[in-house]
Order: structure tokens, then C-alpha cells, then sequence
């Protein structure tokens, strides 16, 4: 059996079918072997695609164009393990979350999902498949029938926090992500009707400079960006995220985001690259500049702990932008590759940290606004040391992998002579520096004595300090996921690496 | 909506109530339309696509309907994730906040003599009308997604006059139901890899027959699916997730 790569799909639709047939019960042991399986297989794809090059799986016995092919290099293993490792430490987050809520008799913020827990683990498995089937499908149909998955699963976990604001924030989040999937979902019809294939490599040798062709990446580009939540339509992603339980919160910010951003760096790098005008990546580059100083002013005036990390969120997207004006050149493009997709994954460990340490003071206050914090430091030290340790991830000092993807992306624009987008990066790194101290600051104030305070389980706080440790020490391993990222990269050449310090 | 609950919530902070936004809007919405209608006129008028491929591989499919043969074969994997989508479409009605966000719950069914009679007679028809084209999906248009939505429809229709209740989705055969489908497409898709074939790689000889056996689960499955989407998910939640403390208090 070495057929690996179809396992990190397979394995999480059968959990996720067993766990609605069994009770809560059985919810741990499925979940755990799903994920020991998950990781095993990943495991074996990775040494395939080391030792091979990238893997190919043809579905059925179909060859594309007439069937659909599954395919992995570098960056699909490098996105696999990122929502492996982040996804199956929220799970553990999430069982100690969702015990820890069914003990309570209801508050106003946290105690309405109590009975919804049991939806959690199915939707949550959903989730899981349909990111791994996103990360490796080569089929631009079959990716539109995982974003839909994505969206919808992302939406019904949103609900379970229960409530008014919740609904609304769901909704909004409906509408957004079924408009970006319908957007693409017309460029693949445009791109059909003029090409008359759906592979994405058969794609890529046929399309021209047609009108329908353009079309169809400006409707698709437009869709995954209002899904990827780039300013200026990053509208639904404060509420939906701030308003979710947090592990669910977590979810969102650290994976569910980048699987959209994902498919455009393959649709743009690997697909239109033949037909796109420098042009097209400085506007997505601008766009990304502007929602780093969006997001962070907009991150230092909220009032709430899980709103000030979601419009962090909005600000992080922007850097996984800078990678597109960067990519251009051969001689920097393998470094501004690198440095975006790293961003990618120290941005998914780090934001997930920082959301699940956030939902620990939350379940522990019964709120979240951040001039009653004081004292956290003292209440919940661990939980504060992870959001402190993400924090610097998110700033980008040193070790942390926030600092290598900065480092990476800086290179590739001195590399390049445009000098102003790496003006941008320490400007946006000054910014998340005031607003994590921000929080820093609150948590460290003397302790009132008149604050009510429940114990949460030490689960939780022990889930998001790995994440968080995770994000800090990236920098230490960098090398291994940046070796990976160059098999089958569109860029040949240096391999990004030689640039690190 | 006078005096329900849903009407009071705010849709958003700052409602694009203004003109200005509105023309604007507008504007934008025109300007999409033309340049969609330029680009269709530019497509080349005759597009073969991938026709020629499926009616050449048609014979190997098990099926003679290209339609069928391209959901439940060519492009199966397309259609195993459609059916999760439809599995999450259910849970996230489940998901969604209880009476008290949404108004009152659905009012009892109100039966009529004339109503009563004519689903007695109807009914059985039905179930007949869907296993035919459960059947004729491998020779014309047809199958699972078909006949599991007549199926359905006989459902509500049973309900709604009465006859029989509610279905109760706690109970651990409705679930099965619910899930069959799903499950089955899966098993045979993993199965399958056992004798070293590939991901929903099907026997050529028996393709016809896990064909049939995928698509009459299916049916099922998406009748119990598109019975609850119309149920919606109020109060039937709560009682699932009651069955299953009461399984684990059982046991």
C-alpha cells in the first residue's frame, strides 16, 4: 500500500462518520486513532514526495482530462502538516473546552453551546477532510467542491457558540464565503468553456490571452481573495471569528484562511503565470500592505481580547500578500516563495495559540474585554506565556518563524530593489509589538482581589503553550519545511535558504 | 415578521441604507453584468469540452447514461464530497440557535379528509416512482440525487397530512440512515484499495453493480437528508443529542 496520499482525505471522512454514529464516548478514541492515522500517512507522503519528487494519484483509474488526479509536492505537504499538527492540537484544546463548558450552568458568553458540543467533533472532521482535499487536489471543479465543504463546515461551527451574535456573524460569513465560492465557481465555468479541461496542469499549457480567460482570473481571483479576507473584504472575518467558540476561533484564523490563499498561490504561480502582468502582483501586493496597517490600527482600538486577535488576523493576511509583487524574478522569487508560505505556517501556529489562549481567560472570566483582565498573568500564567510567546512570532523577532518568513520576504525585496515593502514589514511589526503589549500590559497589572475566576482544565492552557513554543522555535527548524517547499516549486534555482543568517 | 423574535436582530452596524452607496452598487452591478455578457460572446460557439473522452471510456463505465457514468464513475470523487457537503448542509442546520432566537417552532400538521386520502394513495406510488428511477439512472436520466428527492417529498408529504410522525433522528437507525449513503461511497472507495487498485477504482467487470449499490444507498441517504432540511433543524437537535445520553445511560 503506497498510496499514501489519499489517507490525510479518507481517514477524516470516516472518523467524522462514526463520530455522529457513536456518542460522546466514543468521540475520543475515533478522534485519536483518526489522528495517529493521519499522521502516519502524512508521514509516508512526505518521504515519497522527499525521496521522489512530487506524488501523483489518479482517482478511479481515470486519467485526467477525463478524471481527477490528486497531487502533491512541497507545498501541499508543507499546508498538510500545518493543518495536521495545528488541527489536532485544537482537537485536544477542544476537549478540555468543550468538558469545561458542559459543567457550567450557562453564561451569558460561554455556557449556550453546551448541548451543541456533540456537533463539534463531525464538523470539526469535515473540516479537517476538506482542507486536506483542497491541499491536494489538482482539479479546478473538485477544488471548488472542497471550498464549498470548507465554507459550509466553517459556517455551522461558527453556530455552535449559539446566540444572537453568533447567528449574525454566521450569516454574514455564509453569504461572504458561498459569493467567493460562486465567484470561482464562474471563473471554472469561463475557463472550461475556453479551454475544455479542468486539470490544472492540462490548464496551464492552454490558456491565452482571451477575453473569457481574463475574466475568469479576475472573478476567481476576487472570490478567493473575499474568502482569504484581504482588505478591503475582510468585512466578515472580525465577527465571525471573534464570535465562534475558540476553538473554532482558532480554526478559522490559523487554517481555514490560508487553504483559499493556498489555492490562489497555485492558480496564479501555476496556472495564469503565462498570461498575468507584473502589474496584477503589485495590486495584490498594495492590497496586502493596506490590510497590515488596517488590521493593526483597527487590532489597537478594540476593546475585546478575541476582536483585537481577529483584526490581528486581518493584518497577518496582508503579509502572505507581499509574496505576490516579490515572486517575479527568478533570483528572489524562490526567497519571496519561501518567506510567504513560511509566513503561512507560523502565522497558523501562532494565531491558533493566541485565539486558544484567549478562549482560556474567556472561559475562566465569562468575558473577554481587556481592561478587566488585569492580573491574568498571575491567574493563568501559562496561558499568558503562550499568547506572549505567539505575540513574538507575530512581531517577528527572532527565533520565532514569524522572524524567518519576514527575514525571507525583506531578502527577496532588497533582493528585487523594491526596497518599500520591506519599510512595510518592520512597520508591521512594530505594530503587532503595541498590540500584544497591549494585552501584555493588562495581564500584568496587579491582581483585583473582588474577580470572580473559575478553574479551566490544564489541557487547554498546555495545548496552545505547544502551539505557541511551536511558533517560537520554527526559526530553529526552518530548514526541513523550506527544503520541501522548493519540490516542484515554480521557481528552479537557490533555494531560498542560503538567505537566512 | 411583526413581533418575531428574528426580526429584532441587527443585520449589520452600519446598514448601507444611503443612495449614494446604492447607485453606487448599482453602478458596479451593471458594469459586471456587461462585461460578463462580452465575455460569453467571446467564447468560441462551439466547445467540445470533454465529450468525446466520456463517450470513449462510456463502454469500461458500467453504466450506458454518460451522465451517470460521470458521477458515479469518471468524476466519482466529485461526487463523494458533494454528499459530505449535503451531510453538512444538516449539521448546520442542527448547528443553528434554538426557538428562542428564530420564533415559534414548526406548528403541528393540519390534516384534511380530502388530503388524508389522496396521500394514502399517493404514497405508495411514490416510493415506486423513486426506486424506477433509482434504476433507469444507469440507461437515462436518473438516479440517486432523483429518486431520493421523491422519496422526500412522499416523506413530507406523509407528514404533513398526518399520517405518520415526526421522524426521530436520535434513534440510532434514523442516523444509520441518514449516514448510509455517505458510508457506503466511502467504504467502497477505500475498499477497493485493498487489492493494491486506487481510490474509487471499481472492478471493470462488477463497475455496474457497485454503481447500483452506491446509488440505492445514496437514495436513502438523501431522502433523510432533504426530509430534514425541510424539518429544519428546530427541536430536533435537543432530542438527538437527549438519544444519546439516553444510549450512554443505557449502556
Amino acid at each position: 500500500m503506497n498510496a499514501w496520499i489519499v489517507w490525510p482525505v479518507v481517514v477524516p471522512l470516516a472518523a467524522a462518520t462514526l463520530s455522529v454514529l457513536a456518542g460522546q464516548r466514543m468521540a475520543r478514541v475515533i478522534i485519536g486513532s483518526a489522528t495517529v492515522a493521519i499522521v502516519g500517512a502524512l508521514a509516508g507522503l512526505t518521504l515519497q514526495v522527499w525521496q521522489n519528487g512530487p506524488q501523483r494519484h489518479v482517482i478511479g483509474g481515470w486519467e485526467p482530462p477525463l478524471g481527477i488526479q490528486l497531487y502533491a509536492d512541497g507545498l501541499s505537504v508543507v499546508m498538510l502538516w500545518m493543518s495536521t499538527v495545528v488541527g489536532a492540537l485544537i482537537g485536544v484544546y477542544a476537549l478540555g473546552y468543550f468538558a469545561h463548558d458542559s459543567g457550567t450552568t450557562g453564561t451569558a458568553a460561554t455556557g449556550e453551546h453546551g448541548d451543541n458540543s456533540e456537533l463539534f467533533w463531525p464538523l470539526w472532521l469535515f473540516l479537517w477532510a476538506a482542507l486536506h482535499a483542497l491541499f491536494l487536489s489538482a482539479d479546478i471543479f473538485n477544488l471548488y467542491v472542497t471550498l464549498e465543504l470548507l465554507g459550509l463546515a466553517g459556517v455551522a461551527l461558527v453556530n455552535l457558540a449559539g446566540g444572537q451574535l453568533a447567528l449574525v456573524a454566521g450569516m454574514r460569513y455564509l453569504l461572504a464565503s458561498l459569493l467567493g465560492s460562486l465567484a470561482y465557481f464562474l471563473g471554472v465555468a469561463f475557463l472550461y468553456a475556453t479551454c475544455g479541461v479542468l486539470d490544472v496542469r492540462m490548464l496551464s499549457t492552454r490558456v491565452s490571452a482571451h477575453p473569457a480567460v481574463w475574466l475568469a482570473i479576475a472573478v476567481m481571483t476576487l472570490g478567493l481573495l473575499l474568502k482569504t479576507a484581504l482588505f478591503p473584504l475582510h468585512f466578515w472575518l472580525p465577527p465571525a471569528h471573534a464570535n465562534a467558540p475558540a476553538p473554532v476561533s482558532a480554526l478559522l484564523s490559523a487554517l481555514v484562511v490560508k487553504a483559499s490563499f493556498y489555492l490562489l498561490l497555485r492558480l496564479w504561480f501555476q496556472v495564469f503565470s503565462v498570461v498575468l502582468p507584473p502589474v496584477a502582483g503589485q495590486v495584490l501586493g498594495i492590497l496586502g500592505v493596506l490590510a497590515i496597517l488596517w488590521g493593526s490600527v483597527l487590532a489597537l482600538r478594540q476593546q475585546r481580547l478575541k476582536l483585537l486577535v481577529a483584526y490581528s488576523t486581518v493584518a497577518q493576511i496582508g503579509y502572505l500578500f507581499v509574496l505576490f509583487p516579490l515572486a517575479g524574478g527568478t533570483a528572489w522569487g524562490a526567497a519571496a516563495w519561501s518567506g510567504g508560505t513560511f509566513h503561512a505556517l507560523a502565522h497558523a501556529c501562532a494565531k491558533a495559540a493566541m485565539f486558544m489562549a484567549a478562549g482560556t481567560m474567556m472561559a475562566a472570566l465569562g468575558h473577554d474585554h481587556l481592561h478587566e483582565l488585569a492580573g491574568m498573568g498571575q491567574r493563568l500564567p501559562l496561558s499568558m506565556f503562550a499568547f506572549a510567546l505567539a505575540g513574538v512570532s507575530l512581531m517577528g523577532l527572532p527565533p520565532s518563524g514569524g522572524f524567518v518568513a519576514k527575514w525571507l520576504l525583506l531578502d527577496a525585496a532588497l533582493a528585487s530593489g523594491q526596497w518599500w515593502w520591506g519599510a512595510v514589514l518592520i512597520v508591521g511589526g512594530l505594530l503587532a509589538a503595541g498590540y500584544v503589549f497591549l494585552v501584555l500590559r493588562q495581564a500584568f497589572a496587579p491582581l483585583p482581589a473582588d474577580v470572580r475566576y473559575r478553574p479551566v482544565p490544564r489541557v487547554m492552557e498546555l495545548a496552545a503553550l505547544s502551539l505557541a513554543l511551536l511558533a517560537f522555535l520554527l526559526g530553529l527548524m526552518a530548514i526541513p519545511p523550506l527544503t520541501l517547499l522548493q519540490i516542484g516549486a515554480p521557481f528552479v534555482g537557490g533555494l531560498g535558504t542560503e538567505a537566512l543568517p | 415578521m411583526q413581533g418575531h423574535p428574528a426580526a429584532n436582530i441587527p443585520l449589520s452596524e452600519g446598514q448601507p441604507g444611503g443612495c449614494s452607496v446604492r447607485r453606487l452598487l448599482a453602478l458596479f452591478s451593471w458594469a459586471l453584468v456587461l462585461v460578463l455578457a462580452w465575455a460569453a460572446l467571446s467564447l468560441p460557439s462551439h466547445s467540445p469540452g470533454l465529450v468525446d473522452f466520456v463517450h470513449a471510456e462510456l463502454e469500461h463505465s458500467g453504466v450506458v447514461n454518460p451522465v451517470t457514468a460521470v458521477l458515479l464513475n469518471f468524476r466519482s470523487y466529485d461526487t463523494l464530497l458533494e454528499v459530505g457537503v449535503l451531510l453538512l448542509a444538516v449539521f448546520g442546520v442542527w448547528a443553528l440557535p434554538r426557538e428562542r432566537v428564530w420564533g415559534a417552532p414548526l406548528g403541528a400538521p393540519v390534516a384534511g379528509p380530502v388530503l388524508h386520502t389522496f396521500v394514502r394513495l399517493l404514497a405508495p406510488l411514490m416510493i415506486v416512482v423513486g426506486g424506477y428511477l433509482l434504476w433507469i439512472g444507469a440507461y437515462a436520466p436518473g438516479g440517486a440525487f432523483q429518486g431520493g428527492a421523491v422519496l422526500a417529498a412522499m416523506g413530507v408529504l406523509v407528514w404533513l397530512s398526518d399520517l405518520a410522525p415526526l421522524p426521530r433522528f436520535s434513534r440510532w437507525d434514523m442516523r444509520m440512515a441518514l449516514l448510509l449513503g455517505f458510508a457506503t461511497f466511502l467504504a467502497v472507495a477505500g475498499g477497493v484499495m485493498v487489492g493494491g487498485g486506487r481510490l474509487l477504482e471499481y472492478p471493470r467487470l462488477w463497475a455496474g453493480s457497485v454503481i447500483l449499490l452506491i446509488e440505492t444507498a445514496l437514495t436513502v441517504s438523501i431522502a433523510c437528508i432533504l426530509i430534514l432540511l425541510f424539518l429544519g433543524g428546530v427541536g430536533e437537535k435537543r432530542r438527538a443529542t437527549e438519544g444519546v445520553r439516553e444510549r450512554e445511560a443505557k449502556q
